[in-house]
């Protein structure tokens, strides 16, 4: 392994599956989830209304006694009270403002003096009350108790495996739609109040509960999802490094069995997560360096493994043109450019670094580049200009000055914040690296098919006409858009049909991508790696003699998925497809027939 | 000393007063049970389980539901003692007499426990 961009793919993703998350000793049960939360709206609503429900009560039993003593007279004026049940009557349709009259007798002068006296009382009551139930309705503490509840309800009938995605920023939003688009359920923790209504307002196709917590509160965090058999996988990317860090230690140790995949920006904080379990770890700025690495040696390899790791139906990005392999300027020498000015000098490329100055004049921030920098760095004869400050502005006037510099030279600039995206475009940078594009793509990468991370890591090994090739072959085949991925595994269970010709050991690839409507038409389908005990065959031909056990990554459309499927499965359309022969599928015409698969190739 | 404490302890032990006062005597003897305790009785009750709403404790929580039982018994007797002075032909016979009292005697029950739970929770309060 002596190119050290094949050390860097298996540094970054590993021998997967090999070495699975690592499970402690003594693995918790699931974390339960405190009882007292969920059901916090009620006793909230019921412990707040004691006074007003108490304050009622009283003015209403001090109303009724008083008007069943105060003596009052019938229609004869006979001396008569009201009972308890007449002066109740009357004080319900009184203080509820229904009011039928002076019931059942009209009223002497002392009884309407009381009378007076207690509506005055019970408005006050009433007005108190609704007032104090209102307020209530108002409350955040309140409201949040209901939302939580909602959300837990939500997360427990969710029915079907479900991602827990921590954070909700630019990258998150993007991993999340093409999550949605691939018919994945998953569910939101963040601790910011816009972003967690957002969630609502992206409308996503399926319905994705969203919760407003801090995630570094465990408790919060296993309410939200880990406390859930369903839980498949936790992603963390809070733009905080420590609370990432957290939850992958969360995770890793209240449920070893679920992979994590977190995002950091400090190696130092990567170590540490990779110390509990096995997390896949995404840093950014180091993954940037890798990307333009890929793209220096192959352009047809980075617009494949980018296609691949898009969400399903995205456009074939366009082929970029190779970049240029003289000298390369680094403005900016943060953790950005120092990652990134690493990495160009491992390619072998020739780099300047623009440093700000350390002392800036008055007024000025230190490490803040000014023109006579740019002058120094003898713009005019570099071959490309990269702008790293981790201020956008900054980057935008490098670019436009490196320009009118020299025209010539390639222009990368680093995005920090999505939202600045339309100035770089009027600008028209030749590169733009977003973090959080990149940060969706490595998760989709690692989410979208475990067997997709055999492959990935081999393309930068395979070159650039290869990769090509592939490309050409993918849009032929599946046409334009991200096709789906999938893992065939040709054993017994999963390929029952197939089990005489596998025992043959004479079946060819191509003859199994068949259309079972026409044999003469190849399946939309193209397979992108063979594995065999342990060895992969990348790419293999159409003449590749298949055996049992074989696992296959195999991409294309869901109607081309549904027919393999078919073949996998049913054995006359086995046998149609791979020997053009058509077996009858009753059960007496097969009893007539079989004499087990035909060796000689009819042409159909 | 705990003023809620104190609130609860007071509309408790009243409910339970009240109600004893008005059971006692001849069950089916009108003129032995003033329907003007029953009436107190009955708001003191309920004051004394709307105290409890909302209590997280487990003891809280016990409360709460003997109060419930001994509001809904003596509203069930007033329902009664009304039905038979308003409605019925003969007022406040024996027999309507006797079952406005054995109600709020089942009340009466409730209210023991529930003054019961109370010495319990005071008498197992560590902190003096």
């Amino acid at each position: 392994m002596g190119n050290p961009l094949l050390i860097f793919w298996y540094r970054i993703f590993g021998e997967e599956e090999e070495n699975g998350p690592r499970s402690y000793a003594g693995a918790q049960p699931l974390p339960s989830i405190p009882s007292g939360q969920t059901s916090a709206g009620i006793l909230l609503v019921l412990r707040r209304m004691r006074i007003p429900l108490v304050v009622i009560i009283v003015i209403f039993a001090v109303s009724v006694l008083g008007l069943s003593l105060i003596p009052g007279e019938d229609a004869q004026g006979d001396p008569r009270r009201m009972g308890i049940f007449e002066s109740f009557y009357f004080m319900s349709y009184t203080a509820t403002t229904i009011g039928f009259g002076e019931i059942p007798h009209t009223f002497t002068a002392a009884q309407r003096m009381w009378v007076t006296f207690a509506i005055f009382l019970s408005v006050i009551g009433w007005a108190y009350a609704i007032g104090s139930m209102l307020a209530l309705l108002q409350d955040r503490a309140f409201r949040r108790a209901l939302a939580r509840r909602h959300f837990v309800r939500k997360v427990g009938h969710l029915g079907e495996p479900f991602l827990l995605l921590v954070g909700y920023g630019n990258a998150a939003k993007r991993l999340a739609r093409a999550l949605d688009d691939m018919g994945r359920r998953f569910a939101v923790v963040d601790y910011d109040e816009n972003r967690v209504a957002s969630v609502d307002l992206d409308s996503y196709r399926a319905d994705t509960p969203a919760l407003l917590a801090d995630a570094r509160d465990t408790a919060k965090l296993a309410m939200a999802g880990l406390g859930y058999p369903n839980c498949e996988g936790v992603i963390a990317l809070t733009g905080d490094d420590e609370t990432n860090l957290d939850v992958t230690m969360t995770a890793a140790l209240l449920r070893p069995d679920v992979p994590v995949i977190a995002r950091t920006f400090s190696r130092e904080i990567a170590e540490k997560m990779r110390a509990f379990g096995a997390p896949e770890v995404v840093n950014p700025l180091d993954r940037f360096g890798d990307h333009l690495r890929i793209l220096l040696r192959s352009p047809a390899e980075y617009q494949l493994m980018v296609w691949l790791t898009s969400s399903p139906g995205t456009p074939l990005p366009p082929r970029r043109a190779p970049l240029p392999r003289g000298r390369w300027v680094v403005c900016g020498y943060g953790r950005f450019g120092r990652e990134l000015t690493d990495d160009l000098r491992a390619e072998g490329l020739e780099v300047t670094v623009v440093e700000g100055k350390r002392e800036g004049r008055v007024g000025q921030f230190a490490g803040r580049i000014d023109a006579d920098d740019l002058e120094s760095a003898d713009i005019q004869h570099a071959a490309a200009v990269v702008a790293a400050t981790e201020d956008d502005m900054t980057n935008l006037w490098l670019v436009e000055e490196a320009r009118r510099i020299n025209g010539e030279a390639l222009e990368v600039a680093l995005q920090n914040r999505a939202a600045n995206s339309p100035l770089f475009d009027a600008v028209g940078v030749d590169i733009a690296l977003v973090s959080a594009e990149v940060v969706a793509h490595e998760v989709m990468a690692r989410l979208a098919n475990p067997v997709l991370m055999r492959f990935l890591p081999q393309v930068p090994r395979q070159g650039e006409e290869w990769a090509s090739h592939m490309v050409e072959r993918l849009v032929d085949r599946c046409g334009r858009g991200t096709p789906d991925l999938w893992r065939v595994r040709l054993t017994e269970e999963e390929a029952p049909a197939l089990a005489p010709w596998l025992a043959e050991g004479e079946l060819r690839l191509g003859d199994l991508l068949r259309s079972p409507r026409g044999r003469e038409t190849p399946l939309g389908v193209v397979t992108l790696t063979l594995l065999r005990s342990g060895n992969r065959v990348i790419g293999p031909d159409d003449d590749y003699l298949l055996r049992r056990d074989d696992q296959l990554l195999i991409a294309g459309g869901p109607s081309a998925r549904r027919a393999l499927d078919v073949t996998l499965t049913d054995e006359p359309t086995a046998s149609y497809v791979i020997d053009g022969r058509i077996v009858p599928s009753g059960w007496v015409g097969q009893l007539l027939s079989r004499k087990g698969p035909s060796r000689s190739r009819e042409e159909v | 000393m705990n003023l809620e404490k104190v609130i609860f302890g007071f509309f408790v032990l009243l409910a339970a007063t009240l109600n004893f006062g008005f059971f006692l005597g001849d069950i089916g003897d009108p003129s032995v049970h003033n329907v003007y305790e029953l009436f107190a009785a009955v708001v003191v009750n309920l004051i004394a389980t709307v105290l409890k709403f909302g209590d997280r404790t487990q003891i809280g929580a016990v409360q709460l539901a003997t109060s419930l039982v001994a509001s809904l018994q003596l509203i069930a007797a007033a329902v009664v003692w009304t039905y038979a002075t308003n409605v019925a032909s003969d007022a406040l016979s024996h027999e309507m007499t006797a079952s406005v009292v054995s109600l709020s005697g089942g009340a009466v029950f409730a209210n023991i426990v529930s003054v019961v739970l109370l010495v319990v929770e005071t008498v197992s309060f560590q902190r003096r």
